[in-house]
């Protein structure tokens, strides 16, 4: 039988743990509002470069449009790319405990790796939890292109910004055909969910094509224009994907947390009965001794 | 003319930094500053970095744009710049130190600085600086 003394000492520490997932889950409640806030406060304007875009369509789809010769144009069509040159932006957490945040984003991406066996495949990450996984695969033709590391809960445009020159630079570089894209949506506190899909080439149809498209001047021409507006529209897209991911990494580690210090209160609860038992035993036997002792005398 | 107003809305991509009903805006638009007021015909306008004034009932204020778009569309004006902020609270003494820290690292010739970044913080402080020269004193 475990001794009184240990069993409190377990009790103890079990409390602590407990306090400790308390105040973690805290913080990110603390957290949360911030980073909805900040989702709230970014949609405007990654809405608008979308619907900008799509005004743009005809022009871009013209087969005779200059646009056509340009660089950037191969996020639209991808036909003179590598068809063996992919990429992958994989977002994660920094940080454990957050339930299965981490795993499902990680399943995700071995099944890709694994679905783009053959191919040469250019991964950007962010999040260590990510880059440390991509580290440990050994698989070949694998590149780990770019990695961020501990932007989280402070991701802001730049980091965007910083992940688009990076795709920018290197589908130039290797010929990349297509950017697939994984991370955490944040559909409400109680769910996230996962999201694996193609980031680029440029899908329409995924544009909420707004207004009917009205006639512009443009200043100084359609070709600027577009040029000023495709990095914009891609930083704020990646922007965007990071506030979710942040957003629902704090989620998922509230309830993470509110359920591992219900757990633990269980267990502190049961031990106690246990201590308590143990306790009454203890004093049962002594007691018996006691008794038994003093008869003994008295015969 | 003065029934109609124009819908001014500047837009960056952390935050909207301004939504209000004026009269008249400047913009810095990539071949000069350029003037709306009601009326305006559609236009998409590529901007520098630079100054966007507006007048309010006769009051002017000024803001520091960092490039991006304009859209004028039925007298309504949407700005989108990668930053922009309200000469007021432009911090003078912090732009200046960043123009002083962009400029040392410029003159240091690492091999691993970023030339481009800096510049920029160059060209962004400057800017912050100017506009707040420019700002009326009321």
């Amino acid at each position: 039988m475990e001794s009184l003394r240990d069993i409190r000492q377990e009790i103890k520490a079990i409390k602590s743990t407990k306090q400790m997932m308390l105040t973690m889950k805290m913080i990110s409640s603390a957290r949360i509002k911030k980073a909805q806030q900040q989702m709230e406060e970014g949609r405007p304007f990654a809405k608008k470069m979308a619907v900008m875009i799509d005004n743009l369509r005809k022009d871009i789809q013209n087969p005779s449009s200059e646009i056509h010769a340009l660089p950037a144009y191969r996020f639209f069509d991808n036909s003179s790319a590598d068809k063996n040159s992919v990429a992958l932006l994989l977002i994660t957490a920094d940080k454990g405990l957050c339930g299965a945040f981490n795993a499902v984003a990680l399943r995700a991406a071995l099944k890709w790796v694994r679905d783009n066996n053959d191919k040469e495949k250019y991964v950007f990450v962010v999040g260590k939890k990510g880059r440390d996984f991509m580290r440990r695969l050994k698989i070949p033709r694998l590149h780990i292109v770019g990695e961020l590391i501990g932007i989280f809960p402070r991701a802001s445009y730049a980091h965007a910004a910083m992940i688009k020159d990076n795709f920018a630079e290197l589908s130039q570089k290797y010929n990349i055909s297509t950017v697939d894209l994984i991370y955490n949506d944040f559909k409400s506190m109680a769910s996230q969910t996962l999201v694996s899909k193609r980031f680029l080439p440029f899908d329409f149809d995924e544009i909420p094509g707004e207004e009917d498209v009205s006639d512009f001047i443009f200043e100084p021409n359609m070709m600027e224009i577009f040029l000023t507006l495709i990095p914009r529209y891609l930083s704020s897209s990646i922007y965007r994907y990071l506030l979710e991911s942040q957003a629902a990494e704090l989620a998922a580690r509230m309830n993470a947390m509110e359920a591992a210090s219900k757990n633990a209160g269980e267990i502190a609860d049961n031990l106690s009965v246990k201590l308590n038992k143990v306790r009454q035993a203890t004093i049962t036997n002594e007691i018996t001794e006691i008794v038994s002792g003093a008869n003994a005398l008295n015969n | 003319m003065a029934g109609k107003k124009l819908k001014l809305q500047i837009i960056t991509p952390e935050r909207q930094v301004l939504d209000k009903e004026v009269d008249f805006v400047a913009l810095p638009a990539y071949n000069g500053e350029m003037g709306v007021l009601p009326g305006h015909v559609q236009y998409v306008a590529k901007l520098n970095y630079g100054v966007l004034r507006y007048k309010d009932d006769g009051k002017e204020e000024t803001f520091a744009v960092m490039g991006g778009l304009a859209e004028i569309e039925n007298d309504k004006i949407s700005v989108f710049a990668e930053d922009a902020a309200l000469a007021g609270e432009i911090d003078e003494a912090a732009a200046k130190q960043k123009l002083a820290q962009a400029k040392a690292s410029l003159s240091k010739h690492d091999a691993d600085i970023d030339i481009e970044l800096a510049e920029m913080e160059i060209k962004k402080a400057l800017l912050m600086l100017k506009v707040k020269k420019q700002q009326p004193k009321f």
